[in-house]
């Protein structure tokens, strides 16, 4: 291995509308160029053999940049990260998105990497995942039959594996208007600040005084893809807030995950700081929301 | 009029403007005509005897490859700053028989582009047969274990290796044995593990080789030491030194991994060789992370202490886990042992016993050091051990115990010693601890809550060279030529090498003040091994203080020369002239002392001279320093442990430098601030485990996966405060020693001892990673 060669010859090309992309994604063996943060690893470290075709889509205007209006929040596959991290509207109408998109990896790689990208790559511990999964975003998916769009939540499948077919590509997030007196946080754990996430999670909860209406809880890297906790978020609906509901909860999520060992840490650590974080994201969230405890 | 001096003034650094910009030449940007790239084949296998090579293929496509068949079976180290006696040689320039850890070359490549080479490395078969191999030591040391080598040369003699163990090393001092069973006397000992971890230098090894037609080379390469590389390359060439020409080039750090040729110089040399044209190599980031790491080292350490809180004995074990090959882990040992002798007085009864084993791992080498931060942690620890326990004041014990001015210093082992001349610990305990509020602290029982802080406090040190008044096993002297220019400007020829710290600012500085030019009247020469006299390496912290002392003993003679021809213009007795540096001139001027009736400027002189042809006023000398003063430091260290993650940040920092008069006011600092990165690293985050089915790095090398803290894990500009002791060296130019390597010595130590004061609990491993302090904790609360 030398990360300084991309040990192969490929065809690029970078098509300036979208129909010409679609065009191009019917060859046989085409990655597509979204920022490159992942593709362009890689490639240097050999495994991407079946390339034959570099397809970039960060000339194709449809594609980028964020929308804001009644509906909610547009997303564009290829924004680059650090361009919806400094979006006033994002930060204020979805600032569990920004927690993620600040913790994420270096500011060089924010400035590459794109929302579309991290979603297709769809590692299980993508971090803008979790917060588009509890805001109810959705994920946009265009292919030679037309366009489909599916509930984030349903996005994944498993590491490097997506909803997404052949032929297909992610276009854009949307994320819907979200209701008064709702919040949500994330929180991740690295070694250190740049890093991959040894454990994340996002919460969200809707109030009604000091009731929760309605909850939501995701987690990234405690399973083959990222998730969310339907069951366990449910027990906390038409529950009082308090610290102790919020630790309750965090105990049940952390006897539910079932992380691994690796580089990053261990399973045993995952699940005793899940314990914790969980906790704080329901805190977070709650004020957010406008609660007090 | 006579103007400040300018050691110790904040100067732009020289090479600041070409390194911001991107200008400054490095290996790696050598682009030579007629220029091929070059890639090295890697081990997969931690052991494995190689049975063919056919590169056929690839050299069907044009490749020119380099394969056992080429090169010497001469055995050599990397590394030659120690006497021949105390060199242990075991390797070839490619392995001949069998490669010994993943990553270990195996054979190189060239062709017109790296994507080419690398294309037809891809062809090349090489069929190997699969061996067991080990990469625990205490296993590789069992009878039956998978045996590195058969033999290799101790020094001038070849032996054989019995049950891996590379190098035993005992030294002994006194009795400890009488010491620890002296009425009254307790014996505390505690087990330490040292962690494996990388140097992570900004550049990775890179040479460029280029046959000329006389049948010379050219090397410009990654190292700290240009002789030293010309030395093993003339040996594997087979090439008389004169055919060997090393360039003295900037390079992207070090941390001791240049002190060494590194194996990429002599394959890149051979490649150029047989290709006839000129190759590069330049390693990617993965290669780098299999060709060097810092010794880790498991220690069993005891000290006893008397009553009245005397340290009158200490025992060190050492297993040294060193990888495959021998990077001098016998040097290692020795300086292990001297690190530890100089700490404190032990009544000098001191035991050393160091086994040094071969593992299929990548070789351990110095790195900012060598072997002073893994002694300094157990050391450090115990003691803060031994004074909780006995309700001491930690800095009274030490003020008690330390070894300082007067007493016998060991500066690379057993063999250097010389007598401690400037010393600033007593300034930073006693200063430090006002002004840190260190004496303000409570004990860990009276802390409670999630969050709870601590602070703790270590002392460290490095020798400043490996000079002494006699000579050791390690080689220690520097060369240099400096002239006065028609104009009076100066040129100063050094061998010397700066990995980062800002060497050749210090000896341009050394230059003027002693030749009285402002600064930017000195320039610093291309130097390569052809034009210059032998220096050993920039290592051992010795870069001002026998490198800067080489520059100083040569400029004193060209003002004594100057004076001289002065003398003959002005009609005066050279004693009664006197030099001084004139700012508005630009220039050094001479003049009659007391009453300046007469005086010239050094540019005049020197033009006289070149008009008369009296010749150039010149010297050239080699200089060796005859002591080697230590370089204390302090550390006191502020934790903020989170008892429900186990994460540990360090929110303040105090820091106290001991270099004697200090040169570069913002370097120094930078070296303490860039060090306390450094060791927290070492201390919180850093480690290199192996998978053990495979031999490979866990990390596979790659950065992504082998983290180091950032400017985000550092405490706060404000809070990160460095403090410089007033202390002058008599036997430093300009009253300088070294600091480099003492920067780094006691930070891991006083991390752990800040981790204590704040939950109670010792840790006896490096890194203390969240995971390991939240285990701890709840084994502590019974959960």
């Amino acid at each position: 291995m030398n990360t300084r060669i991309i040990p192969k010859e490929y065809n690029y090309t970078a098509p300036q509308t979208l129909a010409e992309a679609l065009d191009i994604l019917k060859q046989k063996n085409v990655r597509v160029l979204a920022g490159g943060t992942d593709l362009i690893v890689r490639l240097k470290m050999g495994s991407e053999e079946a390339m034959e075709t570099m397809l970039d889509i960060k000339r194709i205007p449809e594609l980028k940049g964020i929308a804001y209006c009644e509906k909610g929040a547009h997303i564009g596959a290829t924004t680059a990260l650090a361009d919806i991290e400094e979006n006033a509207e994002i930060i204020k109408n979805y600032p569990a998105l920004r927690d993620a998109l600040v913790a994420m990896a270096a500011i060089a790689v924010r400035h590459m990497g794109t929302i579309g990208g991290n979603f297709v790559n769809a590692s299980p511990v993508a971090d803008t995942a979790g917060p588009v999964m509890v805001y109810g975003g959705q994920v946009h998916l265009k292919g030679p039959e037309g366009e489909r769009v599916i509930p984030a939540d349903e996005f994944f499948v498993g590491p490097g594996k997506s909803q997404l077919k052949e032929g297909e590509l992610l276009t854009a997030i949307t994320l819907p208007v979200q209701p008064a007196d709702s919040g949500a946080a994330f929180f991740k754990k690295t070694r250190v600040k740049p890093d991959i996430s040894k454990i994340s999670t996002t919460v969200y909860v809707e109030r009604d005084g000091e009731t929760i209406t309605n909850c939501r809880i995701a987690m990234g890297a405690v399973a083959a893809k990222p998730i969310t906790l339907p069951e366990i978020a449910k027990e906390a609906i038409g529950k009082k807030a308090s610290k102790a509901l919020f630790a309750e909860m965090a105990a049940k999520v952390a006897d539910t995950i079932k992380p691994i060992d690796d580089i990053r840490s261990t399973a045993e650590y995952r699940k005793a700081v899940a314990n914790v974080m969980v906790a704080e994201a329901f805190e977070v969230a709650w004020k957010r929301a406008g609660g007090a405890l | 009029m006579v103007e400040k001096r300018i050691v110790g003034t904040e100067t732009p650094r020289l090479d600041g403007v070409a390194k911001v910009t991107g200008a400054q030449m490095y290996s790696s940007d050598v682009h030579l005509p007629n220029m091929m790239c070059g890639v090295i084949m890697r081990s997969p296998h931690p052991h494995a005897k190689i049975i063919s090579i056919d590169t056929s293929a690839a050299e069907a496509m044009g490749a020119i490859c380099l394969t056992r068949d080429d090169v010497s079976t001469y055995m050599y180290n990397e590394r030659l700053v120690s006497v021949p006696s105390a060199t242990y040689r075991d390797r070839t320039l490619l392995p001949i028989e069998r490669v010994r850890h993943v990553g270990e070359p195996v054979m190189a490549v060239a062709h017109e582009t790296e994507e080419l080479a690398y294309k037809a490395m891809q062809l090349v078969k090489v069929e190997y047969e699969v061996l067991p191999f080990v990469l625990d030591p205490e296993e590789a040391m069992k009878d039956g274990a998978p045996q590195l080598y058969d033999e290799i040369w101790y020094g001038l003699e070849k032996g054989k290796v019995h049950n891996n163990k590379g190098v035993i090393r005992n030294v002994e001092e006194g009795n400890v044995d009488e010491a620890f069973a002296a009425p009254g006397v307790k014996v505390y000992e505690s087990d330490f593990t040292l962690n494996r971890i990388y140097h992570n230098q900004l550049e990775t090894k890179t040479a460029v080789c280029a046959m000329q037609p006389d049948g010379s080379i050219d090397v410009y390469s990654t190292t700290q030491s240009i002789h030293g590389s010309r030395i093993i390359i003339s040996k594997l060439l087979g090439l008389p030194f004169c055919k060997v020409n090393v360039k003295k080039m900037a390079i992207g750090g070090g941390f001791g991994s240049s002190i060494q040729i590194n194996t990429v110089t002599p394959i890149c040399a051979a490649l150029a060789q047989k290709a006839k044209r000129p190759v590069r190599i330049a390693s990617s980031r993965e290669e780098d992370f299999y060709s060097h790491h810092k010794y880790p080292t498991k220690f069993h350490l005891r000290l006893g202490v008397d009553p009245e809180g005397t340290l009158v004995g200490g025992h060190v074990t050492a297993l040294v886990d060193f990888g495959a090959h021998q990077i001098q882990p016998l040097a290692y040992m020795g300086c292990v042992s001297g690190w530890f002798a100089d700490m404190y007085k032990y009544n000098n009864n001191i035991r050393f016993e160091g086994t040094a084993v071969y593992t299929n791992k990548t070789p351990c080498c110095a790195m900012q050091g060598y072997g002073n931060p893994q002694i300094n942690f157990c050391v450090e620890s115990l003691v803060d051990e031994i004074c909780n326990d006995n309700g001491w004041d930690v800095v009274d014990f030490k003020l008690k115990n330390y070894r300082g001015v007067g007493d016998e210093f060991w500066g690379q082992g057993p063999t250097i010693r010389s007598i401690i001349k400037s010393c600033g610990v007593e300034q930073s305990l006693v200063e430090g601890r006002e002004k840190f509020k260190f004496n303000e602290r409570t004990p860990y029982t009276e802390k409670s809550g999630r969050f709870r802080t601590g602070t703790g406090l270590a002392r460290g040190f490095h020798c400043s060279g490996t000079g002494g008044p006699s000579e050791g096993e390690v080689i220690d002297f520097s060369s240099c030529m400096i002239k006065i220019n028609e104009d009076g400007s100066i040129d100063v020829l050094t061998p010397l090498m700066d990995h980062g710290g800002g060497t050749w600012d210090a000896v341009a500085k050394i230059a003027a003040d002693t030749l009285c030019v402002p600064l930017d009247m000195v320039g610093l020469s291309p130097a390569e091994t052809r034009s210059t006299g032998f220096d050993v390496a920039t290592h051992a912290t010795r870069g001002i203080y026998c490198g800067g002392a080489a520059v100083y003993h040569v400029a004193k003679k060209v003002k004594e020369k100057l004076l001289e021809v002065a003398g003959r213009i002005m009609l005066e007795n050279p004693s009664d002239l006197e030099v001084v540096r004139d700012d508005e001139l630009g220039q050094a001027v001479v003049r009659t002392k007391g009453y300046h009736r007469k005086s010239m400027t050094a540019g005049e002189i020197a033009d006289h001279a070149r008009i008369f042809s009296w010749g150039t006023i010149a010297y050239t000398d080699s200089y060796r320093q005859k002591n080697c003063p230590p370089c204390f430091v302090t550390h006191f260290v502020e934790v903020e442990v989170d008892t429900e993650t186990g994460e540990v940040k360090t929110p303040r920092v105090l820091m106290y430098a001991d270099c004697g008069t200090c040169v570069n006011p913002q370097l120094l600092e930078g070296q303490l601030v860039g060090s306390y990165n450094r060791g927290i690293g070492y201390a919180l985050y850093e480690d290199l485990p192996h998978d053990p089915k495979t031999g490979e790095l866990a990390c596979k090398g790659l950065l992504v996966n082998y983290k180091t803290p950032t400017s985000y894990e550092m405490p706060s500009i404000a809070n990160t405060k460095v403090e410089v002791c007033d202390t002058y060296e008599p036997t430093g130019p300009f009253g300088a020693k070294g600091i480099g390597e003492a920067a780094l010595a006691s930070v891991s130590a006083a991390v752990g001892n800040a981790i204590y004061n704040a939950i109670g609990i010792r840790f006896t491993e490096l890194p203390i990673l969240p995971e390991k302090v939240l285990a701890a904790i709840k084994e502590k609360e019974g959960k």
